[in-house]
């Protein structure tokens, strides 16, 4: 339990931290300015007393320091990088630089590497192309990074190079108006990695819910652009779904992936789940709103036998009501311990049996409606087709569609 | 941003600073910078009292990694005092306080200190 406190404390402080990065990126601040916070910003969420940013000046091939932390006489410290070395990078994966000793790279600065008591390096690479670098000393924990640390480093490092890239394109163009555009886009693209990485974790909890919030957000956003919702509301029922299950954080794993029947106390303990992704998330500020809603309710059903709140039909919103479909569909269409899993046709049927109880009608009939179109191909991007298994009749799916959406039509 | 400072006590060879408010910007690095002042004028027991602090995120994070850090070049001690369980967690998570020496008020430091050489 401890641990998992502790996991769970971790990966909220790092969550408040990329938001906060993401903030100060798009900032209306000065680049150098904003490189020097970002380089605080992970500093402090590795605890790393010591560090330098670098911009790579393509002309010279040589990395170019911009920010350091904690680095006395580093001005003007630079580090060679030839094009074989940066075909050897992985973007934005650190790598430590002293298992690297024997290479030429290393040789060549050693002498950088030293005055700048460098332990790790991150190419930072914006698409393909190599932009700058990081690098990190000694961390006060004395300890080595873990998987999950790497990961958050590499979502970390792909905003910096973003930021980079964009600081060398901002004295070309000039227009203003461009610009922001530009920044805002880039503010979405940052807000999405990081809480898809955040989604990857939630999901690697349960080995049975591999990229289950993923599919329910596609799903969720397949029926909001049916029913037409704004752009920016889609988005925002997308970060929903990638997190609405973020209170199985905390829930014992051992209970998520216990197979037989649960006892009522273990069915309570996970119950607890939306109100507690509710309190987490709570906490942070989103550009999207009701998301916070839209997830502390999914579980809510149409008949008010739902939790946490027991909400009934008019107190739920159509947002609350898409997650709902969504999420218990792919529930049904993928494998858990407690069963197998359903053709789409027995999924299909199950919806339809629940209608009015625990699904909503009319947001289950443009769930349906949407299905179809994407089976005979008349929607651009399939959200929901491509993670379906391809094992079906296409003519029988569309047939039960017709008649079960029919149905709903009187 | 203004919503940070900080509140300074000295006294021989011991000096307690108080950061006030969000410690979320660059506007805290002047915690770092007073506290290496500090340690040039060759006071080395330094307290940090965090009763005031409200906020802190990793930028914050960062510049007392950074104070840990000086604290352990220049040989010095380091005590943090009045801290909120919250605040306490980040640093327990973060290995900060494997290199400072936690009291739950700031007097209880004090006399710690002087009892140092
Ligand atoms: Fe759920």
């Amino acid at each position: 339990m401890k641990k998992k406190q502790q996991d769970l404390k971790r990966l909220l402080f790092n969550i408040a931290s990329l938001v906060d990065l993401g903030q100060e990126v798009t900032s209306a601040k000065g680049i150098d300015e904003k490189m020097k916070t970002a380089l605080y910003v992970v500093t402090g969420m590795f605890s790393v007393p010591k560090a330098g940013l670098f911009v790579y000046n393509a002309d010279r091939h040589k990395l170019e320091l911009v920010t350091c932390k904690g680095i006395k006489d580093a001005d003007g410290t630079s580090i060679d990088v030839q094009t074989k070395y940066i075909k050897a990078f992985q973007k934005n994966t650190p790598y430590n630089i002293s298992e690297a000793r024997n290479n030429s790279f290393y040789e060549r600065n050693a002498e950088a590497f030293r005055r700048l008591q460098a332990k790790t390096l991150i190419p930072l690479f914006a698409k393909d192309e190599f932009v700058g670098a990081i690098c990190l000393g000694k961390r006060l924990s004395r300890t080595s990074y873990l998987h999950s640390e790497k990961d958050t480093l590499k979502v970390v490092a792909s905003q910096m190079a973003i930021t980079l890239h964009n600081s060398s394109l901002f004295k070309k163009i000039k227009n203003q108006v461009n610009e922001n555009k530009k920044l805002y886009q880039n503010m979405r693209h940052i807000y999405h990695d990081t809480i898809q990485a955040f989604a990857a974790a939630i999901d690697a909890k349960d080995v049975y819910t591999r990229n289950h919030s993923y599919r329910v957000a596609r799903y969720a956003v397949a029926v909001a652009r049916e029913l037409r919702w704004k752009a920016k509301e889609v988005e925002g029922i997308y970060i929903a779904g990638l997190l609405h299950d973020i209170g199985k954080l905390i829930i014992d794993k051992g209970l998520l992936n216990k197979g037989e029947t649960l006892s009522a106390a273990e069915i309570q303990e996970i119950k607890r789940h939306p109100q507690i992704s509710y309190d987490i998330l709570s906490k942070i500020k989103f550009p999207w709103k009701d998301v916070v809603d839209f997830v502390k309710h999914h579980h809510e059903r149409i008949d008010g036998t739902g939790y946490p709140d027991e909400l009934k039909d008019p107190d739920l919103s159509d947002g609350v009501k898409i997650l709902a479909v969504a999420d218990a569909f792919d529930a049904m269409t993928t494998k858990r311990t407690y069963r197998k899993k359903l053709s789409l046709f027995d999924a299909l049927r199950e919806v339809n049996k629940c209608l009015g109880t625990q699904f909503d009608n009319r947001i289950s009939k443009v769930f349906f409606k949407v299905l179809q179109k994407e089976i005979k191909g008349e929607i651009k991007e399939a959200q929901i087709l491509p993670h379906l298994d391809k094992d079906f009749d296409p003519t029988i799916i569309t047939t039960l569609l017709e008649s079960i959406t029919a149905e709903l039509s009187y | 941003m203004n919503n940070f400072s900080i509140a300074l006590k000295s006294s021989n060879d011991l000096v307690v600073i108080m950061p006030k408010g969000y410690v979320n910007d660059l506007g805290a690095e002047r915690l770092e910078s007073t506290c290496e002042q500090f340690f040039n004028k060759g006071i080395r027991k330094v307290v940090i009292n965090f009763s005031d602090m409200q906020y802190l995120n990793s930028i914050g994070a960062s510049v007392f990694t950074g104070m840990v850090q000086k604290t352990l070049e220049y040989k010095g001690l380091l005590c943090f005092t009045n801290i909120k369980k919250i605040h306490l967690d980040v640093f327990n998570m973060l290995g900060i306080t494997k290199h400072v020496k936690v009291f739950k008020e700031e007097l209880e430091a004090i006399n710690f200190l002087k009892g140092k050489k």
